[in-house]
């Protein structure tokens, strides 16, 4: 039996191999260039030349420190919300026709930038809100918590979220919640032990990819973030803008940074998957 | 009617998604006795069953069970188990954890639901499987795991919706037996549907003809296949010989042949089985036989006389060839005269108590009132 199961998983490793060779080369070669540049200055002769000065320069400033806490903040914000948003609408929307599902996935289409701009548009100061209601009782647009970039993933990322446990839902969770009611569980029980198990494994993927994406980013908290702090990817693109000789190392390290609090996360969120067993 | 410690549905109505299915249905499932309800599919059964378990709106009518209606109550309420068509056992969960998901919707302790699930997962023939995940189980052994799962909820009533259909042949009489054996023993008040007519004769203590959301007969097996209430009901039993004409001084005259039908003269059918249907060494009723099946246990033959058409099942070493000239018999006993005036696809009186309408020529020829097994 021990065989059989050996020789299974070895045949699972062989399946998924291509795809896993792509990913390293692609995601490898990019970190390992990443970490190539944080470590050897500019004009360094190769990796003899290499030193860590790049890297205590980056965690010595408050600034990284500020825009680590503050990306870290806004990802699990947006993450939670669009998470928690999306469980409620894909329930309701689960037993509606395709309009309406379409509807909903409407803003998916929509880059995010477009989405940042119309909500400067709409909610800036002196924006379009702004004049037709004579002010707004409150700042979203370049506020200091960054609600405004949380508000933007929430609208973007929601709907694919939904779409994800949608498409889970579909494969027999109707019958199987009869099934668990004519057995006798109340609705929170078929909601715990039927619905959560069913949504679990694309709600945790889905949101790894939000949270992965909502970390990386730098458009939407350009446009509608605040100065000061920044988030990490605009820390880096800042990096790049103020100086040429160290720039690119600094922004190399805050993406390694950055890259491995998003596989850290994730292989967190993965663990929870696995773990929870649907009680 | 009473329904005290057993199922008593009245005027059901039901329309799920605004289509009518249901229309003033009665039925009702004596205490420990298994009904079988049996229909072709679209007659309404499985929207039936649902609305007992209270998976679909009632627009009108009652329900109860045990004396209580429970018409008004959420499924989980209800005190009723059903086993589905499809296992429908939750992936997540090992074999084990699925029996006890109803004591644990219960609040019953990790240690007896343990124990009265590996108790059940015994009575149903599975007694190594309780650690077993449900993915690596056959479809026979995941139906067997949802009757145990059905059973360790102790329903008042336990319903079952085409547990076999899924099933091949062999496993599908394994779980026949047991799902008999485990009703028995139990003294379980059990609904089972099926499309099978087969089944239900074998499945059921009482059966229960479904035609387009209507009950047409509710029987015992044996008056279904040989006392239908109207053509129609015949023709979903399988009696293929139905001879129309009409009767004067207690015979019915066809083709050519006077048959034996008491009762008032003016328009009948009488109807009689394939299997009843005899080769004769001589007699009136000479006819060609334009077919020769061989089904397995039987050659069905189909032989014509004039316009007229006669179906008979002999055995395959007495079977002439297609083209043979035969004689053939219709045993008086066997003759069935069909209540009402002729073929009438009528719906009978929907609750036969075993006499029907109908005039058994057994009683009216002298000869011993006892039908061949038409199974």
């Amino acid at each position: 039996m021990s065989g059989l199961h050996a020789s299974r998983r070895w045949r699972d490793r062989a399946l998924v191999a291509p795809a896993v060779s792509v990913l390293a080369l692609l995601f490898g070669g990019a970190v390992a260039g990443m970490l190539k540049t944080s470590l050897v200055p500019l004009g360094a002769d190769g990796l003899s030349g290499a030193t860590l000065d790049t890297w205590r320069e980056l965690l010595g400033d408050p600034a990284f420190v500020d825009a680590l806490v503050f990306s870290l903040r806004v990802t699990v914000l947006a993450t939670a919300a669009s998470a928690a948003l999306a469980v409620p609408v894909a329930v309701a929307l689960r037993r509606r026709g395709l309009a309406i599902r379409s509807l909903a996935a409407l803003p998916l289409p929509v880059p995010h930038l477009l989405v940042a701009v119309a909500a400067v548009l709409w909610l800036g100061a002196g924006g379009l809100a702004d004049r037709l209601l004579g002010g707004l009782p409150v700042n979203l647009v370049r506020d200091d918590a960054g609600v405004g970039i949380v508000l933007v993933y929430v609208f973007r990322e929601t709907p694919f979220l939904v779409l994800l446990m949608l498409a889970a839902m579909g494969r027999g969770l109707q019958e199987r919640t009869e099934a668990a009611a004519v057995l006798g569980a109340s609705p929170g029980q078929r909601a715990l032990w039927v619905l959560w198990p069913t949504i679990r494994g694309p709600l945790v993927v889905g949101s790894i990819i939000v949270g992965a994406f909502v970390l990386g980013a730098f458009e939407v908290p350009l446009a509608v973030g605040p100065s000061y702090p920044p988030t990490l990817a605009t820390f880096a693109f800042d990096a790049t803008q103020g100086s040429v000789l160290a720039g690119e190392g600094l922004a190399a390290a805050t993406l390694l940074l950055t890259s491995t609090i998003a596989v850290a996360l994730a292989v967190a969120a993965v663990r929870f998957a696995r773990d929870a067993e649907g009680a | 009617m009473t329904a005290e410690g057993g199922l008593l549905c009245r005027s059901l109505t039901v329309s799920p998604g605004g289509v009518g299915v249901l229309r003033g249905l009665s039925l009702e499932v004596a205490p420990g006795t298994r009904t079988v309800l049996v229909g072709p599919s679209g007659a309404g059964k499985t929207t039936l069953l649902r609305a007992i378990a209270g998976l679909e709106p009632l627009e009108g009518g009652e329900v109860h069970l045990v004396g209580r209606r429970i018409d008004g109550l959420a499924a989980h309420r209800r005190r009723i188990a059903v086993v589905f068509q499809e296992p429908r056992l939750l992936p997540h969960l090992g074999v084990e954890d699925n029996v006890a998901l109803t004591l644990r919707a219960a609040g019953v302790g990790r240690g007896e639901r343990r124990a009265r699930a590996r108790a059940g997962l015994e009575e149903v023939g599975l007694g190594g499987f309780a650690g077993r995940r449900t993915q690596g189980l056959s479809g026979g052994e995941q139906q067997r795991v949802a009757l145990a799962r059905a059973l360790c909820a102790e329903p008042d009533l336990l319903m079952l919706d085409e547990p076999l259909a899924a099933l091949d042949p062999n496993r599908r009489e394994e779980l026949r037996r047991l799902i008999a054996r485990v009703q028995a023993q139990r003294g379980l008040t059990t609904l089972i549907i099926t499309h099978d007519r087969a089944e239900a004769a074998e499945l059921g203590e009482r059966v229960a003809l479904m035609l387009d959301g209507r009950i047409v007969q509710h029987d015992e097996p044996r008056a279904l296949f040989e006392r239908p209430v109207s053509a129609a009901v015949a023709r979903f039993f399988g009696v293929a010989n139905l001879l129309h004409g009409t009767v004067r001084d207690g015979h019915l005259s066809w083709a050519g042949v006077a048959l034996p039908a008491p009762g008032p003269d003016g328009p009948a059918t009488l109807a009689i089985r394939p299997d009843h249907v005899e080769l004769a060494q001589e007699g009136p009723l000479r006819a060609t036989v334009t077919e020769a099946v061989y089904t397995g246990a039987h050659v069905r033959l189909v032989a014509l006389r004039g316009d007229h058409r006669l179906e008979a099942h002999v055995a395959p070493a007495l079977a002439p060839p297609a083209g043979a000239e035969v004689t053939l018999e219709l045993p008086a006993q066997r003759l069935w005269r069909l209540p009402g005036d002729s073929d009438s696809d009528g719906d009978g009186d929907g609750d036969g108590d075993g006499d029907g309408d109908g005039d058994e020529l057994s009683e009216a020829s002298g000869a011993p009132s006892s039908p061949a097994d038409p199974r």
